[in-house]
């Protein structure tokens, strides 16, 4: 990357938006801080108002009362058509111009802005080589129609991000895609979000995505009332009330598994082994368990683990033999997921 | 079948009266589709960028349907009288309705994600009705001329008994030039309205953008 502006925090202050002829609102009084660079999930039913909140945002609807401000700056001190040139947008389904080649797609905003031909080509270049479609010269004149819904969605995200704006709003952008491609392109917009630092505000109704993708989750329930806003691990852990608890679904426990690696709890049990052999205890026997990738999510291995029907599994990164995690690590991980940089690195 | 044969002899032996009517007809027939491209387009298009005036559109389009030229033609002469501004303002209602029903479709059905992805970028209304609406619509905006276009020219011919001339005169004159005659102008007719149609098609080809070409090819695969 070449430089790029830093994120710039998203405030909603008593955000509230009642559609006209409604009689209640479909976002009240919403207060969320998001902090500069960092991605938070906006997630709930549909009626939560979790697309309410996005497009408010970029004032593609407009407040009823109270503010946002994006940085330190009301959304409603400058005109929406400019205001929205300063912040990245990705749909679903891409919303990419079937009539405009891929170039023309990723140039339309530096083009509404007036950029230089140079500038925008080098830059849609750049744009191409981030979201991974390269060698960029054999992309830059197809058509949407012949890409794949994966590519669309690459391009879309190097659209939004063409005139290096300092928040991105995302509306289930990969709400259409497979599982398989879907994976790959949240892990590679993940890369991104960590080399670019965008402020993102990202919708989806997918909690698994969310708990994958945010730094921090903002729950939305019916009636457009945010019931609860933490990191991945807390609303896992502490879900704020029943609706939380129920929408997290049963195998809250199981997805809160997936935000911790393996790497992370093997040297717990390494000490923990190492006391427990002078007092002679039962040594545990390590015959027949499964070999696992540090790598691994709790979540992962504890599959493995159950796969083989073994107690405990070897822990290896590449060819080196990191220790062993027991059953019991596995299923009850001190402080779990606590850090989220361990997951991601 | 001798006459349908016989019409061949008879537009070589009356190509020069056939070419003059041929005149006639094409001014009472495409300065009505040009009054009602120039108005319908925009009209429809406006109302289709603001997704309003649905019904509007519906309207005007079945009750143009609806109306039978030749009865217009002939409460026409009653307020117009005679002559070729009659058949022009029938002809006229007959071509406007399928312009602005065709030219509110193609904006009002694209994909509304689309022009809310346009919008959320940062384009003006102008610059989503220009680089978006307009170029995705304009093959459906082409087709309802097109529609238009062999409608006025075919029904040109009836403009004859409100007395404005064009090939009617000769189709509808068997006293005069024979079933040969008739057959002649009956066929002329379809070539040419054939023609006008071809000639917008070719329009389409020469002036759309590469990217809406592209779609067309798309679409008709």
């Amino acid at each position: 990357m070449t430089q790029h502006s830093t994120g710039t925090s998203i405030t909603f202050d008593q955000a509230t938006k009642t559609y006209l002829g409604a009689a209640a609102p479909a976002l009240d009084a919403l207060d969320l801080e998001v902090e500069a660079g960092e991605l938070v999930c906006l997630v709930g039913p549909s009626g939560g108002g979790k697309t309410t909140a996005l497009q408010l945002v970029n004032r593609l609807v407009d407040l009823t009362s109270g503010d946002i401000r994006i940085g330190d700056r009301s959304i409603t001190d400058q005109s929406a058509i400019e205001l929205r040139r300063t912040i990245g947008y990705a749909i679903q389904q891409s919303g990419l111009f079937p009539h405009y080649t891929v170039a023309d797609n990723i140039a339309t905003v530096p083009a509404i802005l007036g950029w230089e031909k140079k500038r925008i080509r080098a830059r849609t270049a750049e744009l191409l080589e981030l979201v991974g479609l390269s060698p960029v010269d054999t992309w830059l004149p197809r058509y949407p129609a012949q890409l794949s819904g994966g590519q669309q969605q690459r391009v879309g995200i190097a659209r939004a991000l063409a005139a290096d704006p300092p928040v991105m709003l995302m509306d289930e952008p990969f709400g259409a895609l497979d599982p398989i491609t879907r994976v790959a392109v949240q892990d590679e917009f993940l890369a991104i979000h960590r080399a670019v630092g965008k402020t993102t505000l990202f919708v989806t109704h997918d909690i698994d995505e969310a708990i994958k993708m945010a730094d921090r989750i903002a729950i939305l329930k019916p009636g457009g009332k945010l019931a609860q806003f933490g990191t991945p691990a807390e609303v896992l852990s502490n879900p704020a009330d029943d609706f939380v608890g129920e929408f997290l679904g049963a195998e809250r426990g199981l997805k809160r598994l997936a935000l911790t690696t393996v790497g992370e709890v093997v040297s717990d049990s390494h000490d923990r082994a190492g006391a427990e052999a002078e007092t002679a205890d039962a040594r545990t026997t390590t015959a027949g368990w499964p070999d696992v990738e540090a790598t691994m999510t709790l979540r992962e291995a504890l599959s493995v683990v159950s796969a083989a029907r073994a107690e405990g599994a070897i822990v290896h990164a590449g060819d080196s033999r990191l220790g062993e995690v027991s059953l019991r690590d596995l299923i009850a991980p001190p402080a779990a997921g606590e850090d989220r940089e361990g997951v991601r690195a | 079948m001798d006459v349908i044969f016989g019409a061949f002899p008879f537009m070589i032996e009356n190509v020069g009266l056939l070419l003059a009517k041929t005149g006639d007809h094409l001014i009472i027939s495409l300065i009505p589709l040009l009054a009602a491209i120039v108005i319908g387009v925009p009209v429809g298009v406006w109302l289709g960028h603001i997704h309003r005036g649905e019904f509007l559109a519906v309207s005007v389009t079945n009750i143009g349907r609806a109306l039978p030229s030749l009865a217009l033609i002939a409460i026409l002469i009653g307020f117009v009288g005679i002559g070729m501004l009659n058949a022009m303002i029938a002809l006229f209602l007959l071509a406007f309705p399928p312009i602005l029903s065709y030219a509110f479709q193609s904006v009002d059905s694209i994909d509304r994600d689309l022009t809310r992805a346009a919008r959320g970028m940062g384009m003006s209304p102008v610059q989503v009705l220009l680089k978006v609406e307009l170029p995705l619509g304009l093959p459906m905006i082409i087709a309802g001329i097109r529609t238009s276009a062999v409608l006025t020219v075919s029904s040109a011919t009836i403009a004859t008994i409100a007395g404005s001339g064009g090939l009617g005169d000769v189709i509808l004159n068997q006293v005069a030039y024979g079933m040969e005659g008739v057959v002649a102008g009956a066929i002329w007719v379809a070539v040419l309205a054939i023609l006008v149609d071809q000639a917008f098609a070719l329009l389409l080809r020469v002036a759309a953008p590469a990217g809406v070409k592209r779609l067309q090819v798309a679409n008709a695969v």
